[in-house]
Protein backbone atom coordinates (compact mmCIF):
# COMPACT_ATOMS: atom_id res chain seq x y z
CA UNK A 1 0.00 0.00 0.00
CA UNK A 2 2.86 2.43 1.20
CA UNK A 3 5.19 1.15 -1.76
CA UNK A 4 1.85 1.95 -4.12
CA UNK A 5 1.72 5.39 -3.47
CA UNK A 6 4.93 5.92 -3.37
CA UNK A 7 5.61 4.99 -6.89
CA UNK A 8 2.60 7.10 -7.57
CA UNK A 9 4.36 10.06 -5.95
CA UNK A 10 7.21 9.15 -8.00
CA UNK A 11 5.51 8.94 -10.97
CA UNK A 12 3.96 12.41 -10.11
CA UNK A 13 7.15 13.91 -9.65
CA UNK A 14 8.83 12.76 -12.30
CA UNK A 15 6.79 14.65 -14.85
CA UNK A 16 8.09 17.58 -13.97
CA UNK A 17 11.52 16.61 -14.95
CA UNK A 18 13.42 15.25 -17.81
CA UNK A 19 13.46 11.81 -17.80
CA UNK A 20 17.30 11.96 -18.34
CA UNK A 21 17.89 14.05 -15.18
CA UNK A 22 14.69 12.12 -12.83
CA UNK A 23 13.23 9.37 -14.36
CA UNK A 24 9.39 8.29 -13.16
CA UNK A 25 9.44 4.37 -12.82
CA UNK A 26 7.77 3.29 -15.86
CA UNK A 27 10.07 5.14 -17.82
CA UNK A 28 12.75 3.13 -15.55
CA UNK A 29 11.01 -0.21 -15.90
CA UNK A 30 11.75 0.43 -19.75
CA UNK A 31 15.21 1.57 -19.44
CA UNK A 32 15.80 -1.85 -17.72
CA UNK A 33 13.97 -4.05 -20.63
CA UNK A 34 16.33 -2.15 -22.72
CA UNK A 35 19.07 -2.97 -21.20
CA UNK A 36 18.28 -6.50 -20.83
CA UNK A 37 16.86 -7.21 -23.83
CA UNK A 38 20.95 -6.45 -24.92
CA UNK A 39 22.74 -10.00 -24.65
CA UNK A 40 26.38 -7.77 -24.09
CA UNK A 41 24.59 -6.45 -20.72
CA UNK A 42 24.54 -10.17 -19.59
CA UNK A 43 28.03 -10.69 -19.83
CA UNK A 44 28.54 -7.07 -18.37
CA UNK A 45 26.73 -8.37 -15.11
CA UNK A 46 28.35 -11.88 -15.24
CA UNK A 47 31.55 -9.72 -15.00
CA UNK A 48 30.44 -7.33 -11.46
CA UNK A 49 28.66 -10.72 -10.42
CA UNK A 50 32.11 -12.70 -10.52
CA UNK A 51 34.05 -10.21 -8.50
CA UNK A 52 31.39 -9.94 -6.29
CA UNK A 53 32.05 -13.29 -5.54
CA UNK A 54 35.17 -13.71 -5.44
CA UNK A 55 35.59 -10.90 -2.86
CA UNK A 56 32.92 -11.99 -0.70
CA UNK A 57 34.04 -15.66 -0.56
CA UNK A 58 37.43 -14.30 0.25
CA UNK A 59 36.42 -12.16 3.00
CA UNK A 60 34.20 -14.38 4.33
CA UNK A 61 36.67 -17.65 4.54
CA UNK A 62 39.07 -15.73 5.58
CA UNK A 63 37.48 -13.10 8.06
CA UNK A 64 35.50 -16.20 9.97
CA UNK A 65 38.54 -17.99 10.70
CA UNK A 66 40.51 -14.98 11.53
CA UNK A 67 37.88 -13.76 14.13
CA UNK A 68 37.57 -17.49 15.59
CA UNK A 69 41.26 -17.37 15.80
CA UNK A 70 40.71 -13.56 17.77
CA UNK A 71 38.39 -15.19 19.72
CA UNK A 72 40.07 -17.70 21.23
CA UNK A 73 43.54 -16.95 20.84
CA UNK A 74 44.40 -13.72 23.72
CA UNK A 75 47.53 -12.92 22.41
CA UNK A 76 46.59 -13.14 18.54
CA UNK A 77 43.54 -10.38 19.70
CA UNK A 78 45.96 -8.29 21.56
CA UNK A 79 48.28 -8.28 18.75
CA UNK A 80 45.52 -7.36 15.52
CA UNK A 81 42.73 -5.26 17.82
CA UNK A 82 44.04 -2.07 16.48
CA UNK A 83 44.99 -3.19 13.17
CA UNK A 84 41.61 -4.27 12.85
CA UNK A 85 39.95 -0.97 13.61
CA UNK A 86 42.92 0.82 11.22
CA UNK A 87 41.24 -1.16 8.80
CA UNK A 88 38.28 -0.45 9.55
CA UNK A 89 38.42 3.43 9.57
CA UNK A 90 40.02 3.65 6.12
CA UNK A 91 37.45 5.09 3.42
CA UNK A 92 36.20 2.99 0.99
CA UNK A 93 37.45 5.50 -1.70
CA UNK A 94 41.01 5.31 -0.51
CA UNK A 95 40.90 1.54 -0.78
CA UNK A 96 39.44 1.71 -4.51
CA UNK A 97 42.21 4.36 -5.47
CA UNK A 98 44.88 2.28 -4.40
CA UNK A 99 43.89 -0.67 -5.78
CA UNK A 100 43.88 0.81 -8.88
CA UNK A 101 47.80 2.68 -8.38
CA UNK A 102 48.43 -0.97 -7.17
CA UNK A 103 47.29 -3.25 -10.12
CA UNK A 104 46.15 -1.42 -12.83
CA UNK A 105 42.96 -2.11 -14.63
CA UNK A 106 42.58 -5.43 -13.75
CA UNK A 107 40.44 -8.22 -12.18
CA UNK A 108 42.66 -7.97 -9.06
CA UNK A 109 41.88 -4.42 -8.54
CA UNK A 110 38.50 -4.71 -7.57
CA UNK A 111 38.50 -7.80 -6.19
CA UNK A 112 41.25 -6.55 -3.73
CA UNK A 113 39.11 -3.17 -2.81
CA UNK A 114 36.41 -5.89 -1.71
CA UNK A 115 38.41 -7.90 0.45
CA UNK A 116 40.07 -4.46 2.01
CA UNK A 117 36.80 -3.47 3.30
CA UNK A 118 34.80 -6.50 4.22
CA UNK A 119 37.35 -8.70 5.41
CA UNK A 120 37.38 -6.64 9.12
CA UNK A 121 33.82 -6.58 8.65
CA UNK A 122 33.44 -9.92 9.27
CA UNK A 123 36.30 -10.52 11.37
CA UNK A 124 34.62 -7.65 13.89
CA UNK A 125 31.48 -10.20 13.97
CA UNK A 126 32.84 -13.45 14.39
CA UNK A 127 34.71 -12.05 16.99
CA UNK A 128 32.38 -10.51 18.75
CA UNK A 129 30.35 -14.13 18.29
CA UNK A 130 33.31 -15.85 20.16
CA UNK A 131 33.06 -13.51 22.94
CA UNK A 132 29.40 -15.58 23.25
CA UNK A 133 30.63 -18.58 23.23
CA UNK A 134 28.94 -20.93 26.30
CA UNK A 135 31.71 -22.22 28.65
CA UNK A 136 29.41 -24.97 30.19
CA UNK A 137 29.26 -26.42 26.70
CA UNK A 138 32.85 -26.31 26.01
CA UNK A 139 33.67 -27.48 29.91
CA UNK A 140 31.22 -30.38 28.74
CA UNK A 141 33.40 -30.94 25.52
CA UNK A 142 36.42 -31.39 27.73
CA UNK A 143 34.69 -33.49 30.53
CA UNK A 144 34.40 -35.98 27.53
CA UNK A 145 37.99 -35.49 25.80
CA UNK A 146 36.82 -34.03 22.96
CA UNK A 147 39.71 -32.83 20.87
CA UNK A 148 39.76 -29.65 18.84
CA UNK A 149 38.90 -30.39 15.38
CA UNK A 150 35.66 -32.12 17.27
CA UNK A 151 35.45 -29.13 19.31
CA UNK A 152 35.13 -26.95 16.13
CA UNK A 153 32.66 -28.91 14.23
CA UNK A 154 30.18 -29.25 17.14
CA UNK A 155 30.55 -27.11 19.62
CA UNK A 156 32.31 -23.94 18.51
CA UNK A 157 31.13 -23.20 14.62
CA UNK A 158 27.13 -23.90 15.49
CA UNK A 159 27.19 -21.39 18.51
CA UNK A 160 28.77 -19.07 15.82
CA UNK A 161 26.25 -19.85 13.02
CA UNK A 162 23.83 -16.94 14.02
CA UNK A 163 27.26 -15.04 13.80
CA UNK A 164 28.01 -16.49 10.40
CA UNK A 165 24.79 -15.35 8.88
CA UNK A 166 24.66 -12.15 10.06
CA UNK A 167 27.84 -11.04 8.44
CA UNK A 168 27.20 -13.35 4.82
CA UNK A 169 24.32 -10.73 4.93
CA UNK A 170 26.73 -7.43 5.85
CA UNK A 171 29.50 -9.20 3.49
CA UNK A 172 27.02 -9.52 0.54
CA UNK A 173 25.33 -6.28 0.59
CA UNK A 174 29.16 -4.27 1.28
CA UNK A 175 30.83 -6.49 -1.51
CA UNK A 176 28.43 -5.54 -4.66
CA UNK A 177 28.24 -1.49 -3.52
CA UNK A 178 31.94 -1.57 -3.12
CA UNK A 179 32.41 -3.47 -6.58
CA UNK A 180 30.56 -0.63 -8.31
CA UNK A 181 32.49 1.55 -6.63
CA UNK A 182 35.86 0.09 -7.47
CA UNK A 183 34.79 -0.70 -11.27
CA UNK A 184 34.21 2.87 -11.58
CA UNK A 185 37.02 3.58 -10.82
CA UNK A 186 39.45 1.22 -12.36
CA UNK A 187 38.54 -2.54 -13.68
CA UNK A 188 37.77 -1.23 -17.43
CA UNK A 189 34.13 -3.54 -17.51
CA UNK A 190 30.95 -4.22 -15.47
CA UNK A 191 28.27 -2.50 -13.90
CA UNK A 192 30.35 -0.24 -12.41
CA UNK A 193 31.97 0.83 -15.30
CA UNK A 194 28.42 1.31 -17.08
CA UNK A 195 27.53 3.54 -14.39
CA UNK A 196 30.67 5.72 -14.77
CA UNK A 197 29.86 5.64 -18.60
CA UNK A 198 26.23 6.89 -18.14
CA UNK A 199 27.70 9.41 -15.49
CA UNK A 200 30.05 10.73 -18.44
CA UNK A 201 26.85 10.95 -20.30
CA UNK A 202 24.70 12.47 -17.83
CA UNK A 203 22.20 9.82 -18.15
CA UNK A 204 20.74 9.65 -14.49
CA UNK A 205 18.24 7.72 -16.21
CA UNK A 206 20.36 4.67 -17.49
CA UNK A 207 22.53 4.87 -14.02
CA UNK A 208 19.22 4.09 -12.32
CA UNK A 209 18.27 1.26 -14.41
CA UNK A 210 21.62 -0.69 -13.90
CA UNK A 211 21.71 0.12 -10.01
CA UNK A 212 18.41 -0.84 -9.47
CA UNK A 213 18.65 -3.93 -11.89
CA UNK A 214 21.84 -5.17 -9.92
CA UNK A 215 20.19 -4.07 -6.33
CA UNK A 216 17.32 -6.68 -7.46
CA UNK A 217 19.60 -9.58 -8.42
CA UNK A 218 21.22 -8.80 -4.96
CA UNK A 219 17.91 -8.93 -3.46
CA UNK A 220 17.16 -11.72 -4.54
CA UNK A 221 20.50 -13.81 -3.66
CA UNK A 222 19.94 -12.71 -0.41
CA UNK A 223 16.12 -13.63 -0.45
CA UNK A 224 16.14 -17.12 -1.79
CA UNK A 225 19.97 -18.19 -0.84
CA UNK A 226 20.73 -16.92 2.01
CA UNK A 227 16.81 -16.64 3.54
CA UNK A 228 16.07 -20.36 3.06
CA UNK A 229 19.68 -21.73 3.90
CA UNK A 230 18.60 -20.22 7.32
CA UNK A 231 15.79 -21.78 7.66
CA UNK A 232 17.20 -25.42 7.12
CA UNK A 233 20.43 -24.78 9.10
CA UNK A 234 18.26 -23.53 12.55
CA UNK A 235 15.81 -26.48 11.87
CA UNK A 236 16.30 -27.52 15.30
CA UNK A 237 14.90 -24.11 16.89
CA UNK A 238 11.60 -24.82 17.66
CA UNK A 239 10.62 -21.79 16.25
CA UNK A 240 12.19 -22.40 12.79
CA UNK A 241 9.77 -26.00 12.75
CA UNK A 242 7.47 -26.14 9.91
CA UNK B 1 45.67 -50.82 42.34
CA UNK B 2 44.82 -49.19 45.20
CA UNK B 3 43.28 -51.01 48.45
CA UNK B 4 40.53 -49.44 49.92
CA UNK B 5 40.24 -50.95 53.58
CA UNK B 6 37.28 -49.51 54.96
CA UNK B 7 35.19 -51.06 51.73
CA UNK B 8 35.87 -54.56 52.67
CA UNK B 9 33.41 -54.77 55.27
CA UNK B 10 30.53 -52.93 53.29
CA UNK B 11 27.73 -54.92 51.85
CA UNK B 12 26.89 -51.95 49.18
CA UNK B 13 24.47 -53.01 46.29
CA UNK B 14 24.31 -56.22 45.01
CA UNK B 15 26.77 -56.47 42.20
CA UNK B 16 28.80 -53.55 43.95
CA UNK B 17 32.51 -55.30 44.89
CA UNK B 18 35.48 -54.31 46.83
CA UNK B 19 37.45 -52.89 43.60
CA UNK B 20 37.98 -49.11 44.05
CA UNK B 21 36.73 -46.97 41.08
CA UNK B 22 37.65 -43.61 42.39
CA UNK B 23 40.19 -43.10 45.10
CA UNK B 24 40.99 -39.55 46.25
CA UNK B 25 43.77 -38.85 48.62
CA UNK B 26 44.72 -35.71 50.85
CA UNK B 27 43.62 -33.67 47.58
CA UNK B 28 43.81 -29.70 48.63
CA UNK B 29 42.95 -27.02 46.20
CA UNK B 30 43.28 -22.90 46.89
CA UNK B 31 42.45 -20.46 44.25
CA UNK B 32 43.37 -17.13 44.28
CA UNK B 33 42.01 -14.54 46.80
CA UNK B 34 40.31 -12.04 44.71
CA UNK B 35 41.31 -8.21 45.29
CA UNK B 36 44.07 -9.34 48.14
CA UNK B 37 47.15 -11.21 48.68
CA UNK B 38 47.24 -14.69 49.42
CA UNK B 39 45.37 -17.42 48.62
CA UNK B 40 41.75 -19.16 50.41
CA UNK B 41 41.44 -22.83 50.37
CA UNK B 42 38.89 -24.32 48.13
CA UNK B 43 39.43 -27.90 49.42
CA UNK B 44 41.50 -29.17 52.42
CA UNK B 45 43.11 -32.25 52.23
CA UNK B 46 39.98 -34.43 51.33
CA UNK B 47 39.78 -38.15 51.30
CA UNK B 48 37.29 -40.35 49.63
CA UNK B 49 36.87 -43.96 47.90
CA UNK B 50 34.08 -44.66 45.41
CA UNK B 51 33.88 -48.70 45.37
CA UNK B 52 32.53 -50.39 41.89
CA UNK B 53 29.22 -50.49 41.14
CA UNK B 54 28.67 -48.43 44.56
CA UNK B 55 26.49 -45.24 44.85
CA UNK B 56 28.40 -42.37 46.76
CA UNK B 57 27.17 -38.90 47.65
CA UNK B 58 28.44 -35.84 48.45
CA UNK B 59 26.16 -33.49 50.31
CA UNK B 60 27.42 -30.32 51.60
CA UNK B 61 26.03 -26.53 51.26
CA UNK B 62 26.17 -24.16 48.17
CA UNK B 63 30.03 -22.89 47.34
CA UNK B 64 31.32 -25.66 49.50
CA UNK B 65 33.73 -26.49 46.62
CA UNK B 66 31.75 -30.01 45.43
CA UNK B 67 31.66 -29.17 41.85
CA UNK B 68 35.38 -27.85 42.21
CA UNK B 69 35.85 -31.69 43.62
CA UNK B 70 34.09 -33.14 40.54
CA UNK B 71 35.83 -30.82 38.26
CA UNK B 72 39.27 -32.74 39.76
CA UNK B 73 38.40 -35.64 39.40
CA UNK B 74 37.14 -35.23 35.80
CA UNK B 75 40.34 -34.09 35.01
CA UNK B 76 39.60 -30.59 33.67
CA UNK B 77 40.80 -28.44 37.14
CA UNK B 78 43.90 -28.79 38.51
CA UNK B 79 44.89 -28.95 42.49
CA UNK B 80 47.72 -28.44 44.57
CA UNK B 81 48.73 -31.14 46.39
CA UNK B 82 47.19 -35.31 46.97
CA UNK B 83 45.96 -37.72 44.49
CA UNK B 84 42.97 -38.68 42.52
CA UNK B 85 42.91 -42.27 41.01
CA UNK B 86 39.48 -42.78 38.53
CA UNK B 87 39.32 -46.50 36.70
CA UNK B 88 40.60 -50.00 38.20
CA UNK B 89 39.75 -51.85 35.87
CA UNK B 90 42.66 -53.68 33.96
CA UNK B 91 43.78 -51.54 30.77
CA UNK B 92 42.33 -48.12 32.60
CA UNK B 93 45.16 -46.38 33.90
CA UNK B 94 44.02 -42.97 35.63
CA UNK B 95 44.07 -40.71 32.49
CA UNK B 96 42.42 -43.11 30.25
CA UNK B 97 39.76 -43.86 32.56
CA UNK B 98 36.21 -43.12 31.19
CA UNK B 99 34.32 -40.41 32.67
CA UNK B 100 30.92 -39.87 32.40
CA UNK B 101 29.44 -36.43 33.88
CA UNK B 102 25.90 -35.26 34.09
CA UNK B 103 25.65 -31.90 35.20
CA UNK B 104 23.03 -29.24 36.73
CA UNK B 105 21.81 -28.08 33.43
CA UNK B 106 21.58 -30.64 30.57
CA UNK B 107 24.34 -28.96 28.75
CA UNK B 108 23.23 -30.50 25.35
CA UNK B 109 24.17 -29.52 21.67
CA UNK B 110 20.39 -28.35 20.68
CA UNK B 111 21.92 -27.76 16.88
CA UNK B 112 22.33 -31.92 16.98
CA UNK B 113 19.75 -34.41 17.17
CA UNK B 114 19.08 -36.48 19.98
CA UNK B 115 21.11 -39.45 18.23
CA UNK B 116 23.96 -36.91 17.03
CA UNK B 117 24.44 -35.88 21.07
CA UNK B 118 25.14 -39.66 22.01
CA UNK B 119 27.59 -39.65 19.13
CA UNK B 120 29.52 -36.58 19.98
CA UNK B 121 30.60 -38.30 23.11
CA UNK B 122 31.11 -41.33 21.46
CA UNK B 123 33.49 -39.71 18.93
CA UNK B 124 35.07 -37.79 21.68
CA UNK B 125 35.60 -40.90 23.51
CA UNK B 126 37.23 -43.02 20.07
CA UNK B 127 34.62 -45.70 20.51
CA UNK B 128 34.44 -47.61 17.25
CA UNK B 129 31.87 -46.08 14.90
CA UNK B 130 30.10 -49.65 14.35
CA UNK B 131 29.60 -49.84 17.82
CA UNK B 132 27.45 -46.52 17.83
CA UNK B 133 24.05 -47.01 16.87
CA UNK B 134 23.59 -49.80 18.95
CA UNK B 135 25.47 -47.97 22.46
CA UNK B 136 22.43 -44.79 21.17
CA UNK B 137 19.65 -47.25 20.69
CA UNK B 138 20.80 -48.88 24.09
CA UNK B 139 20.87 -46.20 26.14
CA UNK B 140 17.91 -44.24 24.68
CA UNK B 141 15.61 -46.98 25.54
CA UNK B 142 17.28 -47.34 28.82
CA UNK B 143 16.29 -43.87 30.03
CA UNK B 144 12.83 -44.01 28.03
CA UNK B 145 14.01 -41.87 25.58
CA UNK B 146 13.84 -44.69 22.90
CA UNK B 147 12.59 -43.96 19.26
CA UNK B 148 13.63 -39.68 19.94
CA UNK B 149 16.75 -40.46 18.10
CA UNK B 150 15.61 -38.04 15.34
CA UNK B 151 14.28 -35.01 17.32
CA UNK B 152 16.12 -31.73 18.54
CA UNK B 153 17.08 -31.37 22.33
CA UNK B 154 14.35 -28.30 22.35
CA UNK B 155 11.62 -30.24 21.57
CA UNK B 156 11.70 -31.95 24.82
CA UNK B 157 10.66 -31.47 28.22
CA UNK B 158 13.19 -30.47 30.70
CA UNK B 159 13.36 -33.82 32.52
CA UNK B 160 13.56 -35.45 29.21
CA UNK B 161 16.55 -33.31 28.31
CA UNK B 162 18.46 -34.40 31.78
CA UNK B 163 17.52 -38.39 30.86
CA UNK B 164 19.53 -37.71 27.34
CA UNK B 165 22.87 -36.09 29.13
CA UNK B 166 22.04 -39.26 31.36
CA UNK B 167 21.78 -41.68 28.45
CA UNK B 168 25.26 -39.07 26.87
CA UNK B 169 27.35 -40.29 30.47
CA UNK B 170 26.27 -43.99 30.05
CA UNK B 171 27.19 -44.98 26.58
CA UNK B 172 30.54 -44.38 27.09
CA UNK B 173 29.96 -47.15 29.83
CA UNK B 174 32.09 -45.08 32.14
CA UNK B 175 34.28 -46.48 34.96
CA UNK B 176 32.48 -43.83 37.12
CA UNK B 177 29.70 -41.46 36.22
CA UNK B 178 30.06 -38.05 37.57
CA UNK B 179 26.39 -36.19 39.10
CA UNK B 180 26.37 -32.72 40.16
CA UNK B 181 23.04 -31.86 41.54
CA UNK B 182 21.34 -32.96 38.17
CA UNK B 183 17.90 -32.96 39.63
CA UNK B 184 18.05 -29.26 41.02
CA UNK B 185 16.93 -27.47 38.07
CA UNK B 186 13.72 -29.63 37.76
CA UNK B 187 10.53 -29.24 39.75
CA UNK B 188 9.74 -31.40 42.73
CA UNK B 189 7.41 -34.02 41.10
CA UNK B 190 9.99 -34.71 37.80
CA UNK B 191 13.27 -34.64 40.34
CA UNK B 192 11.40 -37.52 42.55
CA UNK B 193 10.44 -39.48 39.33
CA UNK B 194 13.80 -39.10 37.70
CA UNK B 195 15.41 -39.89 41.41
CA UNK B 196 13.41 -43.58 41.22
CA UNK B 197 14.07 -43.93 37.38
CA UNK B 198 17.81 -43.45 38.05
CA UNK B 199 17.58 -46.27 40.24
CA UNK B 200 15.83 -48.44 38.00
CA UNK B 201 18.65 -47.08 35.10
CA UNK B 202 21.26 -47.99 37.42
CA UNK B 203 20.05 -51.35 38.41
CA UNK B 204 20.63 -52.31 34.97
CA UNK B 205 23.43 -50.87 33.74
CA UNK B 206 25.42 -51.38 36.92
CA UNK B 207 27.67 -48.41 36.90
CA UNK B 208 30.14 -46.24 39.63
CA UNK B 209 28.03 -42.95 41.00
CA UNK B 210 30.00 -39.96 42.44
CA UNK B 211 26.56 -38.06 43.16
CA UNK B 212 26.99 -34.30 44.58
CA UNK B 213 23.94 -32.84 46.11
CA UNK B 214 22.93 -30.06 48.71
CA UNK B 215 19.74 -32.47 49.41
CA UNK B 216 20.40 -35.07 52.39
CA UNK B 217 17.43 -36.67 51.51
CA UNK B 218 18.03 -36.96 48.04
CA UNK B 219 21.49 -38.77 49.18
CA UNK B 220 20.22 -40.46 51.70
CA UNK B 221 17.63 -42.33 48.87
CA UNK B 222 20.20 -42.87 46.09
CA UNK B 223 22.91 -44.14 48.07
CA UNK B 224 25.00 -46.35 49.64
CA UNK B 225 27.26 -43.85 51.23
CA UNK B 226 27.03 -40.37 51.92
CA UNK B 227 29.67 -38.35 52.66
CA UNK B 228 28.66 -35.00 54.62
CA UNK B 229 31.10 -31.60 53.45
CA UNK B 230 31.43 -28.82 55.43
CA UNK B 231 32.02 -25.02 53.90
CA UNK B 232 35.32 -22.99 55.00
CA UNK B 233 36.98 -24.96 55.10
CA UNK B 234 35.47 -27.85 52.98
CA UNK B 235 36.18 -30.73 54.87
CA UNK B 236 34.44 -34.40 54.96
CA UNK B 237 33.43 -34.73 58.41
CA UNK B 238 31.37 -37.45 58.48
CA UNK B 239 31.14 -40.69 56.41
CA UNK B 240 27.44 -42.70 56.94
CA UNK B 241 26.66 -45.74 55.56
CA UNK B 242 23.07 -46.28 54.16
CA UNK B 243 22.09 -49.85 55.06
CA UNK B 244 18.63 -50.20 53.73
CA UNK B 245 18.04 -52.87 51.20
CA UNK B 246 16.88 -52.04 47.55
CA UNK B 247 14.40 -51.00 45.82
CA UNK B 248 13.94 -48.68 48.23
CA UNK B 249 11.10 -46.14 49.18
CA UNK B 250 11.57 -42.44 50.11
CA UNK B 251 8.89 -42.99 52.73
CA UNK B 252 10.97 -46.33 54.49
CA UNK B 253 10.85 -45.32 58.39
CA UNK B 254 14.56 -46.27 57.99
CA UNK B 255 15.32 -43.66 55.17
CA UNK B 256 13.48 -41.17 57.30
CA UNK B 257 14.55 -41.83 60.85
CA UNK B 258 18.74 -41.82 59.09
CA UNK B 259 17.57 -38.60 57.25
CA UNK B 260 16.43 -37.09 60.90
CA UNK B 261 19.58 -37.85 62.61
CA UNK B 262 21.89 -36.73 59.93
CA UNK B 263 19.83 -33.49 58.75
CA UNK B 264 20.39 -32.57 62.96
CA UNK B 265 24.06 -33.85 62.63
CA UNK B 266 24.68 -31.69 59.44
CA UNK B 267 23.34 -28.58 60.58
CA UNK B 268 24.61 -28.91 63.84
CA UNK B 269 28.03 -28.94 62.51
CA UNK B 270 27.19 -26.20 59.79
CA UNK B 271 25.80 -24.06 62.55
CA UNK B 272 28.62 -24.85 65.09
CA UNK B 273 31.25 -22.59 63.30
Amino acid sequence: MTLALGLLAWEGISKFFLPVIFPGPLELLDRIFAIYSDPASYRVVGQSLSRIFVGFIISMLAGTAFGILMGLKRDVEIFFDSWIMVLLTVPAVCWAFLSVLWFGISETAPILTIVLIVFPFVVMNIWEGTKALENDLIEMGRVYKADRPLMLRKVLIPQLTPYIFSSLRIALSLSWKIALVAEAFGAGSGVGQELINWFQDTRVDMMLAWGASFMIVMVLIDRLVFRVWERRVFAWRPQFAT
Amino acid sequence: MMSAPTMSEQTARPGASILTAVAVRNLTKTFAAPGAAGRFTVLDAITLSVGEGEFVSIVGPSGCGKSTLLNIIAGIESHESGAVMVGSRAGHAGSQARIGYVFQSPRLLNWLTVQANIEFVLEAQNIPRPRWQELVAKHLALVGLAGQEPNYPLNLSGGMQQRLAIARALAIEPDVLLMDEPFSHLDAITARKMRFDLLDILAKARTTILFVTHDLSEAVFLSDRVYMMSIRPARIFKEVRVDVSRPRRPEDSRILDLEKTLVREFFGALEAK
